[in-house]
């Protein structure tokens, strides 16, 4: 009896021993007809889960046992898969694409932003959902659609920077698979150098920004490529009133390696050619840009890419004047899978950036060349421990070569050469966090970057005193440390879960930043300068706390979120009175130091499914810098200062054919600084001003309509023609407002506003076979 | 100079070749300030351009006269010591007609008004000769516009400016034509005289009456001008901002000791 009992007891302890073993699943998410990866796709088994990374691997660890998994990305019907855990598994698993049918209330267009995930301050777009909203000249236009979410700012008209959260336009982090993009706009911000073919998944981080990303103060732009469908050749196009393009794709080896290549270029000049003005025929004005990328799936542990951007814009005027800019950047990543739970990636990547004036004016002839190159590697780890700690740790090293300014004389000339001093950089970071689940209600992810920006030689450093004037040299030799800053950069994240639909969610994190953008004028411009970091000018710094609430309403339908958030910024750059940029002196004395507040508060209501989806945004904010030097050492309102921002987003499926879609956008004016005086100098002229950024523009606000209409298919071939509308009820829009001697009243003075569009229409074919 | 002449030059091609955009006045509702002093003084260097105009900031919505004001006193000290006193002769100009300015000195500016005063310092630079001056045919967006180029020698040695004002039958050019030798340095340079304007009455015609005044200038003033052009001529490019000012006490304006020559040509 004492021993049926002992191996009962035996039995019984091996079974719950069994039961409580515990198994991974994991596997790489793929859509089925193309094969790409897909992101952010979530795993659901009973009450816990997962989503897949940015490659589109998951792992998941759960007790022994059988489950029913509910696999759903966005776009794609969700899928229901039985699995039986007794051992470890790895399934590869694809998702079929959902059809578009008008019914289908449930298929979500747009991906839902989560309820439980700790990461807030996230928007998430796919290349669908932004390919029905009205833009300017019809280009479907990332950097322009995420300006229409709450929290991020256009910078206006014509304009191609935008501000998250009161930041400044150098403060964002632009990202192409991981190359990091220093100047994202085509002619002066009318375009992103985004082509849309080629895009894959856009993620915004405006707080919260998780440990692996850093290097800007105030928001992450995640841009990932499509790695080609590699099972069959597809070929892709569009032609527009400005650009067309072309994107072809296919395999290399079916299911094992693919290629994709996306060229744009516009073609306005052509119409500058037909003139037969020679003072206008002569004149350039184009811009193209050229994605490609190649993966090779090498067995089931390992994967590689090759990615690459390369993009220039040129202008000219003849022969007198001109300018090209442009940025090139190359990844070259390798995934392993170390174990079921341990992924791996390894990223080797090079950014570029440079512009050329060139100048042929008889007597001076000249060019202008400026640049910032950067190699990079940067090895990280995803570590999906168990099924409540999921960890992330890595390394990022950055190496920044930056030549300020060079001006090259060409033939007879009466310039001078000059070559501003060339300027290195080693920056170093190491980062780890951890998503935990530490109850059923509440999910925490903390971590911590560490940022060690070393400034190195060969060069020369300055002191420079209080009234811009140099006061020591220090020379350094190739190889030497001139300085290092230190700084940890906590990042700290935690959402209580009410209910299935409802949470708050609340995080702190401190990001730094070691590139400034110095600019010559109010508007970016791609002649503006990146500068590093010198012994003078201190790492930026800031520290954002936000505070969120969120709700799903209607069963899902409907997403309720509000945001507030408090950010304090540190060693602001600003400029003297009368600064230039482009001098040949240290370009510390050029530059003032502060702080900088912002605080605001968003809310969204998103609609996703149905006939008619879209949202209703809405940012109260204030953002305001203290520098010293400037308006009196008092507060003062940052230019991107704008108090009330409101857009209106929807798109309405009307039928199989057509899809109407239509925005409206609403703030009110900008910060600036308008005269509170006038005198003579020379007979002529002068403005007298007193505080800065005193005064508002005029409230900005513009209706945009869109129309697709969707052939019908024809075997493989699909096309659409997209009408736009931007500006629609032609509102005089304030670009800038000028003062000068009025023409029509001699002997006073006028305020003149310069509006740019009105009533600009456009038509696009695309297609795809 | 250059760097910035280009970016206002890519903006206008681009705006221009785009050509969408629309002027209209508008009423702005600007705070009045207190009101401030403003000194122009100048000591040339020939009898009669010497110089110093006071005069006061007015409201916007005002009319443009000059707003001199009468009663300061006027004195400029040179580094030996020896003072002139400049007499009022209509309200708010101050001359001193015997006074001429010699290369290499320092001049000290003293005004005195009511309890205030102000001062300033400025050393005449060594002047360079327009070698020449002639109008060149500049084409662009579709038109072709009479440019005057003048040709000079820059001594070598950083911290020489220019300033440049141009006459077209007797009006005088808005535009502020300010240059320095940061790029040009010992070199004989060539400038042309390219004004923005697209208004048809500065442009030059043939048989126009030209005059180029020629200043040479100190650094500090040099970034004055270069400061006014940027940040205190009515438009928004850059951050409006007061000219950086080479006179102390509070006063806006500037203080040069500068050179001066007229050069006169019929454009052909």
């Amino acid at each position: 009896m004492k021993q049926l009992m002992l191996l009962g007891a035996i039995l019984l302890m091996v079974h719950i021993a069994r039961a409580q073993e515990r198994f991974t699943i994991s596997g790489t998410i793929t859509a089925q007809k193309t094969g790409e990866t897909i992101i952010g796709a979530t795993i659901k088994a009973g009450n816990t889960g997962t989503t897949s990374n940015e490659y589109g691997f998951f792992s998941l660890t759960l007790p022994a046992g059988s489950y029913e998994l509910e696999i759903s990305g966005v776009g794609m019907q969700t899928r229901k898969l039985k699995v039986v855990l007794n051992k470890d598994m790895s399934i590869p698993v694809t998702l079929q694409e959902a059809s578009a049918t008008l019914d289908s209330v449930t298929v979500s267009a747009s991906r839902g932003r989560s309820i439980s995930n700790p990461q807030m301050g996230i928007e998430r777009l796919t290349v669908h959902e932004i390919s029905n909203i009205p833009v300017l000249f019809g280009e479907r236009d990332i950097l322009k659609t995420i300006q229409l979410l709450p929290g991020i700012k256009s910078a206006g008209d014509g304009n191609s920077g935008f501000y998250v959260r009161g930041g400044a336009a150098d403060q964002n982090l632009i990202l192409l698979d991981e190359a990091t993009v220093y100047n994202a706009s085509h002619l002066l911000g009318f375009f992103s150098t985004f082509n849309s073919d080629a895009i894959k998944d856009i993620t915004v981080y405006k707080g919260g920004m998780p440990a692996q990303y850093g290097g800007r103060l105030s928001s992450v732009l995640d841009i990932k490529m499509n790695d080609g469908n590699n099972k069959e050749y597809s070929v892709g196009g569009g032609i527009g009133l400005i650009s067309a393009k072309i994107n072809v794709e296919g395999p290399i080896q079916k299911d094992k390696s693919s290629f994709l290549v996306s060229a744009r270029r516009t073609y306005a000049d052509m119409f500058l050619k037909l003139s037969s003005d020679s003072t206008i025929n002569d004149n350039t004005l184009y811009f193209y840009d050229l994605n490609a990328k190649l993966n090779y799936i090498i067995g089931e542990k390992d994967r590689i890419y090759l990615s690459g951007y390369f993009g220039r814009d040129v202008l000219g005027a003849g022969d007198l004047f001109g300018i090209d800019w442009g940025n090139s950047t190359a990844t070259l990543r390798w995934n392993h899978l170390f174990s079921n739970k341990l992924f791996s990636n390894t990223s080797l990547i090079y950014s570029n950036y440079n512009y050329n004036i060139s100048i042929r004016d008889g007597a001076n002839n000249f060019d202008i060349f400026s640049q910032i190159r950067d190699w990079n590697l940067k090895q990280e780890f995803q570590w999906y421990l168990n099924s409540r700690n999921n960890l992330r740790f890595g390394l990022h090293s950055t190496y920044h070569i930056i030549r300020p300014g060079e001006v090259r004389p060409s033939g007879q000339s009466s310039i001078n050469p000059l070559e501003l001093q060339r300027r290195y950089a080693w920056e170093n970071a190491l980062y780890a966090s951890n998503t935990w689940q530490a109850s059923d209600r509440i999910n925490v992810t903390y971590g911590l970057r560490v940022n060690a920006f070393s400034i190195l030689g060969e060069g020369d450093y300055y002191a420079v005193n209080e009234n811009g004037k140099v006061t020591d040299t220090f020379y350094y030799g190739r190889g030497d440390f001139v300085k290092t800053y230190i700084n940890a950069e906590p990042r700290l994240a935690i959402s209580y879960q009410f209910n299935a639909t409802a949470s708050v969610k609340a995080s702190y994190v401190r990001n730094v930043q070691n590139l400034h953008l110095l600019s010559s004028s109010t508007t970016t411009s791609p002649t503006d300068k990146w500068v590093a970091s010198t012994n003078i000018i201190k790492p930026e710094i800031s520290d954002q706390f936000s505070l969120g609430y969120y709700k799903n309403l209607a069963g899902n339908r409907y997403e309720l979120t509000t945001e507030a958030y408090y950010k304090t910024m540190q060693n602001q750059v600003d400029y003297r009175d009368g600064a230039d940029i482009f001098t040949s002196d240290p370009i510390e004395t050029q530059l003032l130091f502060g702080k900088g507040r912002a605080y605001g508060l968003e809310a969204q209501l998103k609609k996703k499914s149905g006939r008619l989806t879209g949202w209703i945004s809405y940012t109260l904010s204030k953002t305001e810098r203290k520098i010293d030097g400037i308006n009196n050492n008092e507060w003062y309102n940052a230019r991107q200062d704008r108090t009330h921002d409101i857009s209106v987003v929807a798109s309405y499926r009307l039928n199989h054919k057509w899809i109407l879609s239509a925005n409206w956008v609403f703030y009110t004016g900008d910060a600036v600084t308008f005269p509170a005086g006038k005198y003579q100098i020379d007979n002529e002229t002068v403005y007298y001003y007193t505080e800065r950024n005193g005064h508002r523009m005029p409230d900005y606000h513009r209706l945009d309509l869109g129309a697709t209409w969707v052939f019908k298919p024809r075997k493989k071939y699909t096309s659409e023609l997209t009408f736009s509308l931007y500006n629609a009820y032609g509102r005089e829009n304030a670009f800038t407002i000028n003062f000068r001697d009025s023409e029509d009243k001699p002997g006073t003075t006028e305020a003149v506003r310069v509006a740019l569009f009105k009533f600009i229409p456009s038509v696009s074919y695309n297609f795809k076979f | 100079m250059i760097m910035h002449k280009s970016i206002s030059f890519l903006a206008i091609l681009l705006l221009g070749m785009l050509a969408v955009s629309c002027e209209k006045v508008i009423h702005v509702d600007l705070n009045d300030a207190e009101k401030r002093l403003v000194i122009e003084g100048v000591v040339g260097n020939q009898a009669g351009t010497s110089k110093v105009l006071v005069s006061q900031t007015k409201s916007f919505y005002d009319g443009n006269q000059f707003a001199g004001i009468s009663g300061a006193t006027v004195s400029v000290t040179d580094e030996d010591g020896m003072v002139t006193t400049f007499t009022e002769t209509d309200a708010g100009m101050y001359e001193a007609p015997s006074l001429v300015g010699e290369t290499g000195k320092t001049y000290s500016l003293l005004v005195q008004l009511g309890e205030q005063t102000y001062t300033a310092v400025s050393t005449m630079q060594q002047q360079a000769m327009m070698d020449t001056i002639y109008v060149q045919d500049d084409n662009l967006f579709g038109e072709t516009r009479k440019v005057v180029q003048v040709q000079f020698t820059d001594p070598p040695g950083r911290g020489n400016g220019y300033r440049f004002v141009q006459y077209v039958n007797g009006r005088k050019d808005k535009e502020v034509f300010i240059y320095s030798d940061e790029l040009i340095d010992g070199n004989t340079a060539t400038i042309s005289l390219r004004y923005d304007d697209d208004d048809d009455n500065t442009a030059i015609h043939s048989g126009d009456t030209i005059v180029i005044d020629m200043f040479c200038i100190e650094d500090r003033v040099y970034k004055y001008w270069f400061s006014l052009q940027q940040s205190a001529r009515g438009n928004n490019w850059s951050t409006p901002a007061n000219p950086v000012t080479n006179i102390t006490g509070g006063a806006l304006g500037y203080f040069s000791a500068q050179t001066f020559e007229r050069k006169t040509m019929v454009a052909p």
